[in-house]
């Protein structure tokens, strides 16, 4: 059920000066949202910015009914959200797309693959693997890149999950020394059975790109979260649609609608 | 309940079709309605206009097809739509559930295949009306070229005219010399009103990558943006055309929706403000309801051109 509420903030904390956390309360969304499930935010009511901003669903406490959003300050839009304040409430429009798939198996390997913000629903994915009892935690393994460590978020909180956590970061101030998707394939090297491997991943389109097109060069069962502009969320103005197919029978598919999760094998990224 | 089923007459007559209130969603921005039915009371529009609809489907433009501009957004989608065949499968018995009335557009990128539309859609039953899209800016078949001379004009609407038997609103182009001119030409040709306007061609550029924001290049302008160009456009023809006409451009409000009553139209149709806030066309009906009241008007019909120059 896709709710329109005007939701309160309960917190908004200030990473830094470019990452943000807001907490919302709404029971119900808190409740029946998913990972990989976004939410569809007008920020201001003054039509300035015009439309609706997208958030993946970053995190949520369902016992306590709340849910956050984490974001960098890109643009005007989410420098005016950086500024609100608990206690004000922002229209909000959720819980919108699909969902990543749960792999069947609990022996799987699950290796989760952030570039960046895409350790947002990310991170929620990771602790519901952690909350589920039959997934074995010492099969699981984050990999998060970002340019430089002081980029590195949500440390605390992958710590606690007791999962494997690798870091690449370009400049080579933590972990690996190089992009995320090289950490990856160099991980993937080592594992016993690739084929079997499930891996998720969230990042930077040039990111999501190469993690395409690796699964089609080597052949794993990748979920990958898209991002784009998407005027409505509800699938009606066909904006934000993402080619999608096999080679010579190409269709497009909608982030919001048939998103923003995909099969990484069957998107072709620009 | 009773503030809402008050004394007010709402309704608005087109042709031989009563509209329980002159709220229409405008085409493209409402997808096939059953995406907004979780989020509000659809049975409550005056009326619902679908995507375009083509006679074979379309797959669309390639992305970046939107990007937002101050005060609205630009579009390329490309008429992206199921085509005739599948709407009448598989959207149309959502639609005909639905206690409003049901506009269907249609685009072609020959006369006949306009025809050839029309004449699958003559055949069904649940349309109450069509709106023909001689204006879209985004794909060459969309029928801009259509609506760009008096006589190219005319004559598409009225060989759809003599091919069927629904009221038929002509959706206009504001991208031509003069708009009257094309509005005096359609009416002339037997449409029974005239909706404008479709979005402005616009485009947007990226400084940096020197690129443009949407990969068609250039795209329709609508929103707030676009709303003093359309209430003059619609001013324009209320000088001149003898069918209702039904006004759209960034309406986001009650308060605009009765800046375009009071300049000559008497319906309206919401676009962007769907994107905005899907509540925004119920926003605007109950507003309307009010206003009427407050004014102990009777009939919303009283406000139609009501401007005072």
């Amino acid at each position: 059920m896709i709710l329109q509420q005007k939701i309160p903030i309960i917190s908004c904390e200030r990473i830094n000066p470019l990452f943000f956390r807001l907490r919302f309360f709404y029971p119900r969304i808190a409740r029946e949202s998913n990972p990989g499930n976004f939410v569809h935010i007008r920020i201001n009511e003054n039509n300035f910015p015009l439309l609706r901003r997208a958030f993946s669903i970053h995190k949520l406490v369902r016992e306590k009914g709340t849910f956050d959003i984490l974001f960098k300050v890109v643009g005007p839009g989410t420098r005016l959200l950086s500024q609100k304040k608990p206690g004000q409430e922002l229209d909000i429009l959720g819980p919108l797309g699909n969902s990543f798939s749960f792999p069947k198996k609990s022996s799987s390997e699950i290796l989760l693959v952030a570039g960046g913000m895409g350790v947002a629903p990310l991170l929620f994915l990771a602790s519901e693997f952690s909350r589920e009892k039959k997934f074995d935690s010492s099969k699981i393994t984050f990999l998060y890149g970002v340019k430089n460590k002081d980029e590195l978020l949500c440390l605390r909180e992958l710590k606690n999950l007791g999962l494997e956590v690798l870091f690449a970061t370009e400049d080579g101030t933590q972990g690996f020394k190089g992009m995320v998707t090289q950490l990856f394939l160099n991980r993937m090297k080592r594992s016993s059975k690739p084929k079997k491997v499930k891996v998720f991943a969230c990042g930077p389109p040039a990111m999501l790109k190469s993690m395409s097109q690796l699964s089609r060069d080597y052949d794993f069962d990748c979920e990958v979260s898209l991002e784009n502009h998407m005027p409505c969320g509800l699938g009606a103005c066909m904006g934000c649609v993402v080619k999608c197919g096999k080679k010579n029978k190409f269709e497009y598919k909608r982030v919001c609608q048939e998103g923003p999760i995909f099969n990484a094998q069957e998107v072709w990224l620009d | 309940m009773l503030r809402r089923y008050g004394l007010t007459d709402l309704s608005i007559k087109i042709g031989r079709v009563k509209f329980q209130n002159p709220v229409l969603v405008a085409s493209g921005t409402f997808g096939y309605a059953e995406e907004y039915a979780q989020l509000i009371d659809l049975d409550r529009l005056g009326g619902v206009i679908t995507k375009t609809i083509t006679l074979n489907p379309r797959e669309g433009n390639p992305p970046p097809r939107t990007c937002e501009t101050p005060s609205g957004m630009l579009n390329a989608i490309g008429l992206a739509n199921v085509g005739v065949s599948r709407f009448v499968k598989e959207k149309l018995p959502f639609l005909k559930k639905l206690e409003t009335k049901i506009i269907v557009n249609v685009a072609g990128s020959t006369p006949e295949e306009y025809v050839k539309v029309i004449k699958r859609l003559n055949r069904v039953k649940g349309i109450h009306m069509l709106e023909i899209n001689i204006s879209c800016p985004n794909v060459k078949e969309g029928g801009m070229h259509f609506g760009a001379t008096e006589e190219s004009a005319y004559n598409i609407t009225k060989l759809i005219r003599e091919n069927t038997p629904y009221p038929l609103m002509v959706k206009l182009s504001p991208n031509v010399t003069d708009i009257t001119k094309i509005a005096l030409a359609v009416q002339e040709a037997g449409c029974d009103a005239i909706s404008l306007i479709n979005t402005l061609v616009g485009m947007a550029i990226d400084s940096e990558t020197k690129k443009p924001l949407l990969a068609n290049v250039t795209g329709g302008l609508s929103g707030p943006a676009v709303k003093p160009v359309a209430l003059a456009m619609v001013w324009q023809l209320a000088q001149k055309v003898k069918v209702p006409i039904v006004g759209i451009g960034g309406i986001m409000d009650t308060k605009d929706a009765l800046e375009f009553l009071l300049a000559g139209a008497s319906m309206i149709q919401i676009g962007t403000a769907n994107f905005v806030d899907p509540r925004t066309s119920i926003k605007i009906i109950d507003g309307l309801k009010d206003y009427c009241e407050e004014n102990k008007m009777k009939k919303i019909k009283e406000l139609v051109g009501k401007l005072k120059t």
